[in-house]
């Protein structure tokens, strides 16, 4: 078993589709992008005793929202943790390690639903299904850069939009399963997680079966290394200790920070804002759609920049992210006041697909300034910005909101402040981004690049 | 292509449009 596991197994022969790699990696990442679907969950998770009413004893909402942070906290510690151990391992036994995790997290929720026991779920979906989110999300990302060195921005954005996806898939899941499964005496919750473990499980490990990395020294036919050496993609490769002693591991870790956190606020408040902003025009079940075409223009993004990324470059690509984030996010409340929601919706729509592309160039940003060697161990310890984002983000966005209601600014203007303060964070994303600069040779690694 | 191509495509592939499918249908909401 561990030696089929094990990176020497995976290695493909000559002539290997390189195209059979994107689909194995996007079945690990449409798994775990359930993470962003958890909140499907919370309202049934509070009448687990009353069944159809909060019965005493129940949990409460803020007590289930600590179980989506967990696991995002316990995603970036484990990226971080786990990054070098992955590149030694390779993806097949990285990948049958996240499914473990993410399948056992929703195994221990279901015990914890079972005998009601709150901390339980906190352990299993929190802290083992974080790792599996950790682990899982970094997996692929070094394997598609070696595979598509042509095309690195594509090919990993590929998979991260498999993250995006699987909130897409994981929402009416659930709610279709809990449906099925929900009776006089259960909510169907613990069915539900019961049959998502196993779910997940078996589409991961096929993930994992097809994975292969490509033999040393392999190119795609006809590509040419380009010749022509540019600052800002070296052909070097900086080990991952040695990359956090540059100034350009800190410097993107601010960008990945900066523009999650403007993105990360919006998309977790987007059905209470735009009913706010525009009270008596739009429904719940409208603002419910809004929440939809974020997400669809957040999956898409992923695909679309990172692919953009690769033409024009990443620099580029994020001051495109931060220039063009910074006017719309400062125009937000002129729509507002204008009424407009058509503009107000157009507007977030461009905000949200530059979230998700920032999260996917991200790595081929890291692969154009470290190299390829140890891309997937420095994209894992960089995702503790995402982390840091994920509490960021919200709470600027919602005790910002409740200040300003409490000193007496009508709801609908409430967000005006927020936005202006999103605005200066993508400010100072740009200037981290422009302070770029390729990495000083001292910092490369002389030995022996293994594959 | 290869059988393992389409199998691993469509295996990836079904489900994504099928989410893509009902959040379309949720955005409709929002327009109608």
């Amino acid at each position: 078993m561990a030696g089929f596991l094990a990176r020497e197994s995976t290695v493909a022969p000559a002539g290997y589709n390189r195209f059979l790699v994107p689909p194995a990696a996007l079945a690990v990442h449409l798994s775990i992008g359930q993470a962003y679907a958890f909140s499907p969950f919370n309202l049934p998770m509070t009448r687990l005793l009353g069944i159809t009413t909060s019965a005493p004893g129940d949990w409460n909402l803020p007590e289930l929202g600590w179980i989506f942070s967990i696991a995002i906290v316990f995603l970036g510690l484990s990226a971080a943790v786990f990054g070098r151990w992955v590149e030694q391992v390779g993806p097949r036994m990285a990948m049958f390690t996240a499914a473990l995790c993410f399948s056992g997290g929703f195994m221990v929720s279901a015990i914890g639903v079972q005998m009601h026991q709150l901390s339980l779920i906190y352990l299993g979906y929190g802290v083992l299904g974080g790792c599996g989110l950790g682990i899982g999300y970094i997996s692929p990302v070094s394997t598609l850069i070696k595979w598509f060195p042509d095309r690195p921005g594509m090919a990993t954005g590929m998979a991260i939009m498999g993250f995006g996806g699987g909130a897409l898939i994981a929402s009416p899941l659930e709610v279709t399963l809990m449906d099925y499964f929900k009776s006089a005496t259960s909510t169907g919750v613990l069915q539900t997680f019961l049959t998502m473990g196993a779910v997940y499980l078996v589409f991961m490990l096929i993930g994992a079966y097809f994975v292969r990395v490509p033999a040393a020294g392999w190119l795609p036919a006809g590509y040419v290394a380009p010749t022509r050496s540019s600052s800002m993609i070296t052909h070097a490769n900086v080990e991952v200790d040695e990359a956090l002693k540059t100034p350009q591991f800190y410097l993107l870790w601010g960008v990945l920070c900066l523009n999650v956190t403007a993105g990360i606020g919006v998309l977790g408040q987007a059905s209470p804002m735009i009913q706010e902003m525009f009270p008596g025009r739009v429904t719940p079940l409208a603002a419910a759609g809004f929440v939809g075409l974020l997400s669809l223009f957040n999956m898409g993004g992923r695909f679309v920049w990172s692919s953009i990324s690769d033409m024009i470059g990443r620099k580029n690509t994020y001051r495109i992210f931060f220039a063009l984030g910074f006017v719309l996010y400062a125009l937000v409340p002129t729509t507002g006041r204008m009424g407009s929601v058509s503009l107000f919706v157009a507007g977030f729509a461009i905000i949200l697909s530059m979230y998700g592309g920032g999260f996917a160039t991200i790595p081929a940003y890291l692969r154009d300034m470290f190299g390829t060697m140890q891309v997937g161990a420095i994209h894992g310890r960089l995702l503790t910005a995402w982390s840091t984002a994920g509490v960021l983000g919200p709470v600027l966005v919602n005790y910002i909101r409740e200040y300003q209601i409490n000193n007496g600014v009508p709801k609908a203007e409430a967000y005006s402040v927020t936005m202006y303060i999103m605005a200066g964070l993508l400010l100072i994303g740009f200037a981290c981004n422009q302070a770029v600069k390729a990495v000083n040779s001292k910092h490369h690694f002389h030995g022996k690049v293994e594959q | 292509m290869s059988a393992k191509f389409i199998f691993l495509w469509l295996l990836v592939g079904i489900p994504l449009v099928w989410g893509v499918v009902q959040t379309l249908y949720a955005v409709r909401q929002l327009f109608s």
